[in-house]
Parts: C-alpha cells; sequence; structure tokens
C-alpha cells in the first residue's frame, strides 16, 4: 500500500517510464488498481476510472495541465508500439514537455520587411525609376524585385511592365532576369507567355541551363508542345541526371494524352535510373487508368504496385483513394475496398485474410547474418567496435550456449527510468522472464561488475544465476554483440532493447538489406512498455504480420501513409486499404 | 456658342438656387441636396481594376520587350560537333556552367581544364553546385587580396615620395641593426634544431589517407602548415614526428605541393616508418577524443601522437581503432573538466592541439592551455578545477546549493545538453567513484 506522498512521486517517474508510449497521464490512471486505494486518487487529483480497456474519452481532471488524449488500446490492431508512425513525434513532444518547454516552440521566423513596395499594378517606365530610386539595393533591383513577384504570386503583367522598363533602360534583358520571369510565368500558368519565352531564349542562347529546361518541362507539358518537353529532357540528361519531377510533368501530360507507352517509357528509365517517383506522378497513373480498360494497362498498373512492395513505398492517403477507385473501376472483377486497420494476429478486419508474416525467408534470414557480421560487427576496422579477441571469446561462448529465447541488452533495460537502482531493475526483469523459463543471456559492460551504489553485487550474481552473462569490455560497443547472439540463436529468439537500433542498421552497405533488418527488428524487437517497480511487467505486442503492399490470387492490401500524420523513415503505417475480389 | 454655354451655366444656377430654396422651405437637411453638379467618383472595386486595365494604355506596349529582344536576338551559332569526345563532354561542361553564371549562381567566373573534369566526375548535382560554390568564393577571395595588395602598393609609393620630398633625413645612432624577420628565422630555427637533438617528440600519424576526401585532405594539410610554424616560434618547441607517411601518396603529393622548395629544409622527422618502430611502446600515449581516459596532467617523459585527419563526417572511434590495434595508451584532453561545454564536437583541430599541448607544457596549467578551444564551443571555464571541486562538495554540503553541478563526462558522439530543472539528488552521482575518470 503506497501512501498520497509516495504516488506523488511516482505519477512523473511513471511518466517517464512510458511516456514515450503513452500520453502523460495515462499512466497515472493506469496504476493496478487493486493497489491505489479510492482516497490516494483524492490525494493526487486523479480520478481513475478502474476499468483497464476504457476508451470513452470521458474528461479525467488530471493535475497536470497536458491536453487530453485517449489511447485505444486493446486487441483493435491499432495499439501503439515503438515502430509505428507518430511515435516519434509523440516522444519528442514529451520531452518537450517534460523540459518543462524552456525551450520554447521554435520561435516564428522573422519575415524581413522589404523596404521597397510591391506594386499590385504594371507601373510606367517613370514609376519604375521612381521606385529603383527608392529602393536601396541598386545593383540588383530588377531582379531582386522579379524575385519578390514570384514570391508574392503577383500579376504576370506586372513583371511585364518591369521587363518593359528594364529593355528602355538597358536595350537587353539579362538571361538571370529572363528565368526569374519564366518561373513566373509557369507558376501562373500563362502558357503562351512561356511559348514566347522559348523562342526568345532559342534564338539567343545556344544552350539553357537546367533550371531553365526544367521550368520548360513543366510549362510545355500543360500544353499540346507537350512532346518538345521531351527533348528538353534530353538536354537535361546531357549535363545531369533528370529529377523525379521532371520525369513526373511528362509521364502526367503524356498520360493525359492517352500516349501511355511513352509515359510507360519515361518510368522505366526512371526506375532504371534508381529516382524515386512523386506521388502524383503514380497518382496520375491510377488517375487516367479509369478511361482505359484493357489487360495491358491492367498489367501496368500491378507492376507499379509491386514496384511499391519491393521498394517499400508506402502511398499516401490521396494516392490511396485514387487506387481504390481505380480497382473499382475494372470492368468484370468487381473489386471491393474499404479502409481498415490489421489485427495483431495478422488477420485483416474486413476480409480476414491472413497477411504476410514478419518472419523472413531462410534465405534472407541468412544474407542479413552474412551482413551483420560483416558490415556492423567487423566493418572496416573489428577495432572499432571491439576486438578480435573479444569477438572471438563471444562467438566461442554464444557457440557452447546456444540457442536463446531473449537476448537483454542490460544497460538499455537498467537505465529504463532515471530513478531507482540499476541493478536492481535488470535483476527485476530478468527475474520476470526467467519465471517463465526462457533461455536468457544478459550482455552488459564490465564495470557492472565492479560493485558500485548503482550496481550491487549481490544483484549481479542473483542475475548471473538466472541466465548467461557476457560483459564486454568498458570500451567495446555491446549492440553488434546482441544482434549477432540473437541471430544466430534462430528465428525464435528475441531481444529486449528499448534502443531503435538506427546506428547500427545505416552501417548495413545497401538498401536491401537494410529493409531486411528492419523487418527483422519489428519482429523480434521486445519493447518494455511498462515498468514500474514490483508490478506487473508488460511488452510491447510484436505484430505477426508484415507491413508491406501485398496481393492474394483475389485480395490487395495496401498500407497508406494518413494525412496528419508525421511518419519517420524508421516507422510504418497503421491504417490499410483492403481490396478484395467478389466473383 | 458662347451665349449658349453661359446660357446653361445660368440655368443650372437658377435651377440649383430654387431647389436650395425650396428644401429650406422644406426644413431638409442640407446635407442630401444636391448641390453640386455630377462629377465622377472612384470606387474601388475589382470590376472597375479590370475595366482600367482594358482602357490603361499601357497595356499596348507591355510586350514591346519581346519584340526588341527578338530584334537583337544574334543568330545563335550552330555548336559545332568536335571530333574528340572528350573535348565535347568538357565543352558541354563549360557551357553549363557559364548558363550558370548566367543564371545568377555562385560558380567562378573563370575556370581551368582540370577543375571542369572535376566538375564532371562528381555524380551528382548537388555536389557540383557545392564545388563550382567552393571555386566561386575562392576566386572572390583572390580577388579581394589582389586589390588589397594594390591598395597597399599605391600607399607605399605615396610614402616613398614624401620622403623623397623631405630632404635631408638625419641619420639615426643606433647600437643595433634593424632586426630583421630573417634574424627572427635564425633563431627560431636554431631553437628547432635544438628541439630535435633534446626535445620531447611529438607525433602526427600520417596514416589516414585512405579515409579522407580530397578536400579534407588539403585542410588537414593546411592545419599541419599551421602546427610547424607555430611550434617553430614557440620557446621551448616538440620535435616533430610525422610518422605513417606513404612517400606515393597524396598526402606527401599535398605537402610537397605546399611547402615547396621548403620541404628539404624543414626540421623535423618524415618517415615511412610507425611510431611503434621508434619509439618504445610504454612511452606512447594517442591522444583521441574518443578515449575513456582524462589526460590530468601533461607528462615529459611521454610521447604524445596526434592523428592527422579532418573528418568532416564525423568518423567516431577511428583513431582509437588504431590505438587498440596497437595496444597503446589512449588519453583524451580534460575538456569537460575544466569547460563548460556548449555545442559542438569535442575533436579539435590539428593546429588547435599543438597549441594547447605547448601551452600546458610551457606553463602546467590547463586553464591556460584551454584557452585555445574555440570559444564558441564552451561557456567559459568552471570556477575550480575539478578535483577542488569534488573535495568541497564532500566536505560540507552547503555548496549542494551552489548550482555547480559536475559535468558529466560524456563521450564525442554525444550531444551535451544543458539541463534544466536538475533536481538537487543528482549532484549525489559525484560520489560515485567512476570507472573511466581513474588514471591510466
Amino acid at each position: 500500500m503506497m501512501s498520497a506522498q509516495s504516488l506523488r512521486g511516482v505519477v512523473p517517474r511513471l511518466q517517464r517510464v512510458f511516456g514515450s508510449l503513452l500520453p502523460p497521464h495515462q499512466g497515472a490512471a493506469r496504476l493496478s488498481p487493486c493497489c491505489v486505494g479510492p482516497e490516494l486518487c483524492i490525494a493526487s487529483k486523479v480520478s481513475m476510472s478502474t476499468e483497464r480497456n476504457q476508451n470513452d474519452g470521458s474528461k479525467r481532471k488530471v493535475s497536470t495541465a497536458k491536453p487530453e488524449r485517449t489511447a485505444h488500446r486493446g486487441n483493435t490492431g491499432s495499439s501503439f508500439s515503438l515502430f509505428t508512425a507518430g511515435a516519434a513525434r509523440k516522444r519528442a513532444e514529451f520531452t518537450k514537455g517534460q523540459m518543462g518547454d524552456t525551450l520554447g516552440d521554435d520561435a516564428p521566423a522573422v519575415t524581413k520587411v522589404s523596404k521597397t513596395a510591391i506594386p499590385i499594378k504594371p507601373l510606367s517606365i517613370d514609376e519604375w525609376k521612381k521606385l529603383k530610386a527608392e529602393g536601396y539595393n541598386k545593383t540588383r533591383f530588377e531582379v531582386s524585385m522579379m524575385e519578390k513577384l514570384l514570391s508574392t504570386r503577383a500579376d504576370v503583367d506586372v513583371a511585364k511592365s518591369l521587363l518593359v522598363f528594364v529593355t528602355m533602360e538597358t536595350g537587353t534583358v539579362e538571361y538571370e532576369l529572363l528565368l526569374k520571369y519564366l518561373a513566373l510565368c509557369v507558376q501562373k500558368q500563362q502558357l503562351s507567355e512561356v511559348l514566347d519565352l522559348y523562342v526568345i531564349l532559342n534564338s539567343r542562347f545556344k544552350v539553357l541551363d537546367v533550371g531553365a529546361y526544367s521550368l520548360f518541362i513543366s510549362g510545355f507539358s500543360k500544353t499540346d508542345h507537350w512532346r518538345q518537353a521531351v527533348m528538353f529532357l534530353d538536354s537535361i540528361k546531357k549535363m545531369i541526371t533528370p529529377s523525379p519531377r521532371n520525369y513526373g510533368d511528362i509521364i502526367i501530360s503524356a498520360l493525359w494524352h492517352k500516349e501511355v507507352e511513352t509515359a510507360w517509357r519515361l518510368f522505366k528509365e526512371m526506375e532504371g535510373k534508381n529516382l524515386k517517383p512523386n506521388e502524383d506522378t503514380l497518382l496520375a497513373f491510377f488517375d487516367c487508368g479509369k478511361s482505359f480498360c484493357d489487360d495491358q494497362y491492367e498489367n501496368k498498373m500491378m507492376y507499379i504496385l509491386s514496384y511499391l512492395r519491393d521498394n517499400q513505398i508506402y502511398p499516401g492517403e490521396q494516392l490511396m483513394h485514387s487506387i481504390h477507385s481505380w480497382f473499382e473501376s475494372i470492368p468484370g472483377n468487381s473489386w471491393e475496398g474499404h479502409v481498415t486497420t490489421i489485427l495483431h494476429s495478422g488477420e485483416c478486419q474486413v476480409c480476414n485474410t491472413v497477411l504476410e508474416s514478419i518472419q523472413l525467408s531462410e534465405e534472407e534470414y541468412n544474407l542479413l547474418r552474412k551482413h551483420v557480421m560483416n558490415d556492423i560487427i567487423q566493418g572496416t576496422d573489428v577495432f572499432k567496435k571491439t576486438t578480435p579477441q573479444e569477438l572471438q571469446h563471444f562467438q566461442t561462448f554464444v557457440q557452447n550456449r546456444l540457442p536463446f529465447d531473449v537476448v537483454i541488452d542490460g544497460l538499455n533495460v537498467a537505465n529504463i527510468t532515471a530513478k531507482g537502482n540499476q541493478s536492481r531493475i535488470l535483476l527485476d526483469v530478468v527475474s520476470h522472464l526467467a519465471r517463465q523459463n526462457l533461455r536468457l543471456l544478459v550482455l552488459g559492460r564490465k564495470h557492472m561488475l565492479r560493485g558500485t551504489a548503482s550496481w550491487n553485487k549481490g544483484h549481479m550474481a542473483v542475475i548471473q544465476k538466472c541466465a548467461d552473462c557476457f560483459f564486454t569490455e568498458n570500451i567495446s560497443e555491446d549492440d553488434p554483440f546482441l544482434l549477432y547472439a540473437t541471430m544466430h540463436s534462430g528465428n525464435h529468439c528475441k531481444f529486449l532493447s528499448r534502443d531503435l537500433m538506427r546506428d547500427h542498421k545505416a552501417c548495413l552497405s545497401d538498401k536491401n538489406t537494410r529493409r531486411l533488418f528492419f523487418k527483422w527488428q519489428r519482429g523480434h524487437q521486445l519493447v518494455l512498455s511498462r515498468y514500474n517497480p514490483g508490478h506487473k511487467m508488460k511488452f510491447e505486442i510484436i505484430p505477426k504480420y508484415d507491413t508491406i503492399v501485398q496481393t492474394t490470387n483475389n485480395t490487395w492490401h495496401i498500407p497508406y501513409d494518413e494525412e496528419g500524420v508525421e511518419r519517420c523513415s524508421y516507422e510504418i503505417p497503421r491504417k490499410w486499404l483492403c481490396l478484395q475480389r467478389h466473383n | 456658342m458662347w451665349l449658349r454655354v453661359t446660357h446653361l451655366l445660368q440655368s443650372t444656377g437658377r435651377h440649383y438656387i430654387r431647389q436650395l430654396k425650396s428644401r429650406v422651405k422644406n426644413k431638409v437637411p442640407l446635407t442630401s441636396c444636391q448641390i453640386m453638379p455630377h462629377h465622377r467618383t472612384l470606387v474601388l472595386t475589382s470590376c472597375v481594376k479590370n475595366e482600367e486595365k482594358k482602357v490603361n494604355p499601357e497595356q499596348l506596349d507591355l510586350d514591346i520587350w519581346k519584340t526588341i529582344m527578338r530584334e537583337n536576338a544574334t543568330e545563335a551559332p550552330k555548336p559545332v560537333p568536335s571530333e574528340d569526345l572528350e573535348d565535347s563532354f568538357l565543352a558541354a561542361t563549360r557551357e553549363m556552367v557559364q548558363m550558370w553564371r548566367l543564371a545568377g549562381k555562385t560558380v567562378p567566373e573563370n575556370i581551368t581544364e582540370e577543375q571542369l573534369s572535376t566538375v564532371q566526375e562528381l555524380p551528382s548535382k548537388s555536389a557540383k553546385k557545392k564545388y563550382l560554390k567552393y571555386l566561386a568564393i575562392k576566386e572572390g577571395k583572390k580577388k579581394a587580396t589582389k586589390e588589397k595588395r594594390k591598395l597597399k602598393q599605391e600607399g607605399a609609393k605615396d610614402l616613398q615620395k614624401e620622403k623623397e620630398n623631405e630632404e635631408g633625413i638625419a641619420l639615426k645612432n643606433t647600437y643595433l641593426l634593424q632586426f630583421w624577420q630573417r634574424s627572427f628565422d635564425a633563431l627560431y630555427n636554431w631553437r628547432t634544431v635544438q628541439s630535435m637533438m633534446f626535445g620531447q617528440p611529438l607525433v602526427f600519424d600520417m596514416s589516414y589517407e585512405s579515409y579522407m576526401a580530397h578536400r579534407e585532405m588539403e585542410n588537414t594539410v593546411s592545419q599541419i602548415l599551421e602546427c610547424e610554424g607555430y611550434n617553430r616560434r614557440s620557446l621551448d618547441p616538440f620535435h616533430l614526428h610525422f610518422c605513417n607517411l606513404n612517400p606515393e601518396g597524396s598526402y606527401q603529393k599535398e605537402l610537397l605541393k605546399r611547402y615547396g622548395d621548403a620541404w628539404n629544409r624543414l626540421l623535423i622527422t618524415i618517415t615511412e616508418k610507425s611510431y611503434v618502430d621508434i619509439f618504445p611502446k610504454d612511452k606512447l600515449v594517442y591522444l583521441t577524443a574518443d578515449s575513456p581516459y582524462v589526460l590530468k596532467t601533461f607528462q615529459h617523459d611521454k610521447i604524445y601522437i596526434i592523428g592527422s585527419i579532418v573528418d568532416k563526417s564525423i568518423q567516431t572511434g577511428l583513431s582509437h581503432a588504431n590505438a587498440k590495434r596497437l595496444k597503446l595508451a589512449t588519453a583524451r584532453l580534460p575538456l569537460d573538466e575544466y569547460l563548460r561545454w556548449d555545442s559542438g564536437a569535442k575533436n579539435l583541430t590539428l593546429n588547435q592541439m599543438i597549441s594547447i599541448l605547448l601551452t600546458v607544457k610551457e606553463t602546467g596549467s590547463w586553464l591556460e592551455a584551454l584557452k585555445f578551444v574555440p570559444k564558441r564551443k564552451h561557456e567559459g571555464f568552471f570556477p575550480l578545477p575539478m578535483e577542488q571541486r569534488y573535495y568541497s562538495r564532500t566536505r560540507n554540503d552547503e555548496n549542494k546549493k551552489t548550482n555547480i553541478n559536475k559535468p558529466q563526462t560524456k563521450a564525442r558522439w554525444q550531444k551535451s545538453s544543458l539541463r534544466l530543472n536538475q533536481p538537487v539528488e543528482r549532484s549525489s552521482d559525484s560520489h560515485k567513484k567512476r570507472w573511466w575518470t581513474e588514471e591510466h
């Protein structure tokens, strides 16, 4: 039985423990009801519901003035874990709150007040002269004025009058000014003006720069002269690799002009150059697809979907809707689509299809194991992270004791809360897992054995009884050993750490292996979501399914990014589009 | 005609007066009567703006510039296809750079063939732009120094003329000849020679050639030049050793390029051999920011090694790995112990390192020596050095209230963050003996 005093102390600590995973006050509200008396609730001003899975969003009065959020938990499949989209954002917000907002929000960028007013109507030459005389930047007055017009999306006529003024003053117009004017015309969709500019620039200059070609591509691709944009693309290719935007502009216009073959050729070319197509390029493919209904086009769309799968690209919400309506527009097969979430078991809630497993295939597993050894542990220099002797020692140590069920990152677990004794916490976690009859391996560093205030020798002795332990040198890295031991124990083995392992993932040499690593990590990383001394430990649920675009004979499941949710590269979307065919 | 106009005016006048009279009779407020004849008012609405555009006389000559430009248009010469493919590629790149210049990007005015081929080989657009920007900035600086020199020379000429005008300069009576730079150099050289015979060695490890990009290597060589210069001018110079220097490597090339003829007259030891082969192992200490051990006191009988590498993309643990491989003692500077570290990496440049080492060698005080750490990286010194702070805190608890927290030793890859609202209990950490602060 705790006293009110101690509970007050517990609340912030709890928040620190799983603040990354829960709204700040929720932890307090979820204290096991059997051990908190009602009088304590009054003391800490937290009125709690004794139901565990309540998501009715009833307003709780909370001592901390934080916005109320309810996490919908349970078996709905939308539980929050380390890898779901938005987790990092939440963590950042939480730590910001912890710092007491001393950092403050980013101050709004102070916009420079321009000393020269931006005209909204075409000016005469004399008026421009006057404005230039008043302006402080006399040398680049015209260019900076044109830039301002561009940034304020001003009328083209104003820019024209400026050009008239310049030609009257100097008798010619500089390339830079013309380029800015071209940008303005493209921005305002003044297509006839773009064509005129092309004639002028072409007669004056032998070649243009990449920026001009890019602008012409996006300008021309909106007109009937869009085929010329392909020539501009070739001119860019002579200098540098074109951008996905360049390709995208032409592809979109080709599709609108029903030139599927050209669009497809360019798409393939992009793929060959390892460029990732923009969202709106893909959107155009699906949007225009409704007007074609031949098998060839359908195959192409299927190819695009498999491209998304192979490159682990998740469509945004708009593209998802477009894919959805394209599928439903296919004649003959009556496709039906729903937005859904997936249950933990990997079952789709709409069509009950079981999704692909998160487990790697034998071949992938071996490949990843090899890469982890070569890139992460040894790298270019074994001495960077360990020493050959230590590595050898560890390998023999692991060989003799395989296989483990859980490999524990001792230091990471021990530092899960700022308060409390480190060896005590580690002992708690290890004994909890040992009670479940699991073969454990605890990795740590040698300084843990020294017997200090935070590393009690007695605790360490008990830990060594419950689990196999390996202590690396104080200057070695322990994470690579953790990965190695987990991988070599086989597919059933999990590792316990809150580390996202991003730096180790970055050591891997190629994109494909990094993807495999991330997939393996999602399926094998145990995360302690809740820990407070003397209470039940809770681990985050490991999903059984892989979040990737996937298909069976008559279903498609496509994970997509919700609008308004920020997703980091080490996170995965939560929402899915489920498509099934009724024959 | 005139009559008619006057008549009209009179009639309207009469009409208004009549109106006025009747209004006064009927006690209608004056404001509502329209005394004045109708006149055009300017109503600010968008519709009117559009109308105005239509009637705007300037609308007609808004496209004047186009016609002028077309008239000026010179028939663009058709590019002559050159026989050599490489040449045409170079020409294309040159044209691209020229066009970028016209488009107002920061690219150099003049560019050599060598630089052009470098631009061509760079893989991405951003890399090309960066390199060109670097060249442009370099060019700009060159120009600025040239102009400055011109001004200086003109000023000197004027002075000369003035002196010539002042006839009959009295000869000064001095017992010393003027102490020229030449004499200084001789003095420094004698000192350095002395240090080469009896001085304390300081090793620069030149084995990091393969880890650096070309630009980084150029920076390293610049820093080495500064090191050598600073060492030569000090009262008690180190005996510098450049070890592991590959005679065929790009390092050597760059050094030769920068030193020119002076390379063979340098008063330092340059060798392909490793420091392990020259010196006893137990005397060597490798200085690296990744080391867990702190250099508490500068020892005059030890030989310190500095890895000469500029790692702009921070390569953690590179030199530390080298030291581990050779089983050498390592140490890092006591930055955290003396400075309130703010931001920035704890790896210092080579010239900062040698300045610090020379100062601590002469004075024995870290406070003096660490003044060479860039000011932007820290927020000043701690009022008391570490040991004293530690003792004073354990002796009386009153100091707990003062906000002197023992700095937490952090490795170089960790960003030091200023902890606010730290609970007082944190300071109890300082009682714990730490495994990494022990003397090696």
